[in-house]
C-alpha cells in the first residue's frame, strides 16, 4: 500500500463548536487513508452530572487539568466516547459517503496501556501529593498491522481514546497521545492535532513551524496543555511522521488549512 | 509544627499538622522528594516518595 495515510485528532471544544466542517474537511482528504482520533472530555462531565457523578479534574504540578478517572468515571468515559461521541463521528461520516468505523483501543486490543497506578497532583489547598491514579492509563502499544489492514479496505477509522490495560481493564488515555501513538506506529504521511487555537503561540505570536528538537527544547516555555500538544506532535516527527500540524479547528476546511499553511507545523 | 525524620539522611524535616497521606516533601538537607504516609496504627513517617511522571488521560 502506498502511504499518504494522516491522522487527525479533533479536541472535544474544537468538535462542539465546529463538528460538521471538521468531519466534512476529514471526508474530504479521506482518499489515500484517514485514522480519526476524537476527544469530548466536557461532553462526559456532562453526562456524568446528568447521572449523578460529580467529575474529578485534577491539576499535574507542570498545570495541566484532567480527569481523575475513578471506577465510577470509567463508566461514563466509555460510555460517552467509545458510544455516543464515537457512534455520532461514525455516523455523520458515513452519511457523507465515507466508509467509517468507530473502534476505541479495546476493540481488538488496537490500543494498550498500563493504569497509572499512582499520579501527583497539586491539591486544593496548592500541595502537592500523591494519589490513586484511577483508570487513566499510558500507552504502551499500538497494532499497527490491524489498522493497517482497515485502512486498505477502504475504512475511515475512527477511534475513541480509550485503551486496555494489563488486566483487561478499560483505561482513559490522552487523545493526543493516542493520536500521536498511533501515527508513529502506523508511519503516516502527516498528523493532525485540531484544537480551538491557531496553533503554538510565545509571547503572543504564532509560530509557524519549527523542527522536532527546536519543539522539544521549548516545552518548559510553552503553557500547560500545550506543551503536551508539542511534545507528541515532535515525538511524532521523530519516530518518522513527515509533518505534524498544531492548528486550529474552527475553520470551514482544517486539514486543507492546516496544509496551505496555518497554524504551526513540526518537521523533522 | 511537628517534624519527621528523613528516611534517606536522617534530617529532621518539618510537617505540618495538616498533612495528608501522600503529601509530597522536599528534606531540606539531601533534597529527597518525600511522601507523608500513614500505616495502620495512624502512625506517621516520611518514605521516599515513587518516580510518578506526567502522563494522564482526557
Amino acid at each position: 500500500m502506498s502511504y499518504s495515510v494522516i491522522v487527525v485528532k479533533a479536541g472535544g471544544r474544537a468538535l462542539a463548536s465546529n463538528r460538521q466542517n471538521i468531519l466534512q474537511s476529514v471526508a474530504r482528504h479521506s482518499s489515500d487513508g484517514v485514522v480519526f482520533v476524537h476527544g469530548g472530555g466536557d461532553i462526559v462531565s456532562e453526562f456524568e452530572r446528568r447521572l449523578g457523578v460529580e467529575p474529578k479534574i485534577v491539576v499535574s504540578p507542570s498545570g495541566v487539568r484532567s480527569r481523575l478517572t475513578d471506577s465510577a468515571e470509567i463508566e461514563v468515559y466509555t460510555m460517552v466516547m467509545a458510544g455516543k461521541l464515537g457512534k455520532e463521528i461514525a455516523a455523520y461520516l458515513n452519511k457523507l459517503g465515507v466508509k467509517a468505523v468507530n473502534l476505541s483501543g479495546v476493540d481488538a486490543s488496537i490500543i494498550k496501556a498500563q493504569r497509572k497506578k499512582k499520579i501527583v497532583i497539586v491539591d486544593e489547598r496548592g500541595r502537592k501529593r500523591v494519589v490513586d491514579g484511577g483508570y487513566t492509563g499510558t500507552i504502551t502499544e499500538v497494532d499497527a498491522q490491524f489498522i493497517k489492514r482497515l485502512l486498505e479496505l477502504g475504512v475511515v477509522l475512527v477511534v475513541s481514546p480509550l485503551a486496555i490495560g494489563e488486566e483487561g481493564e478499560l483505561l482513559n488515555v490522552d487523545g493526543d497521545s493516542a493520536a500521536a501513538a498511533i501515527a508513529s506506529s502506523i508511519h503516516a504521511d502527516k498528523l493532525y492535532l485540531l484544537t480551538d487555537v491557531d496553533g503554538l503561540l510565545l509571547d503572543g505570536e504564532l509560530v509557524k513551524s519549527l523542527t522536532a528538537a527546536q519543539a522539544l527544547e521549548i516545552l518548559d516555555k510553552i503553557g500547560p496543555g500545550m506543551n503536551r500538544k508539542v511534545m507528541m506532535a515532535a515525538r511524532a516527527v521523530q519516530s518518522g511522521v513527515k509533518r505534524a500540524h498544531i492548528c486550529t479547528g474552527l475553520v470551514a476546511d482544517p486539514v486543507e488549512a492546516a496544509d496551505l499553511g496555518g497554524g504551526t507545523v513540526i518537521v523533522g | 509544627m511537628p517534624s519527621l525524620n528523613c528516611p534517606v539522611c536522617g534530617a529532621s524535616v518539618e510537617v505540618p499538622n495538616d498533612a495528608l497521606p501522600g503529601e509530597l516533601f522536599e528534606c531540606g538537607d539531601c533534597g529527597a522528594q518525600l511522601e507523608y504516609f500513614m500505616d495502620e496504627k495512624n502512625t506517621a513517617s516520611l518514605k521516599v516518595a515513587e518516580e510518578v511522571a506526567e502522563d494522564w488521560g482526557q
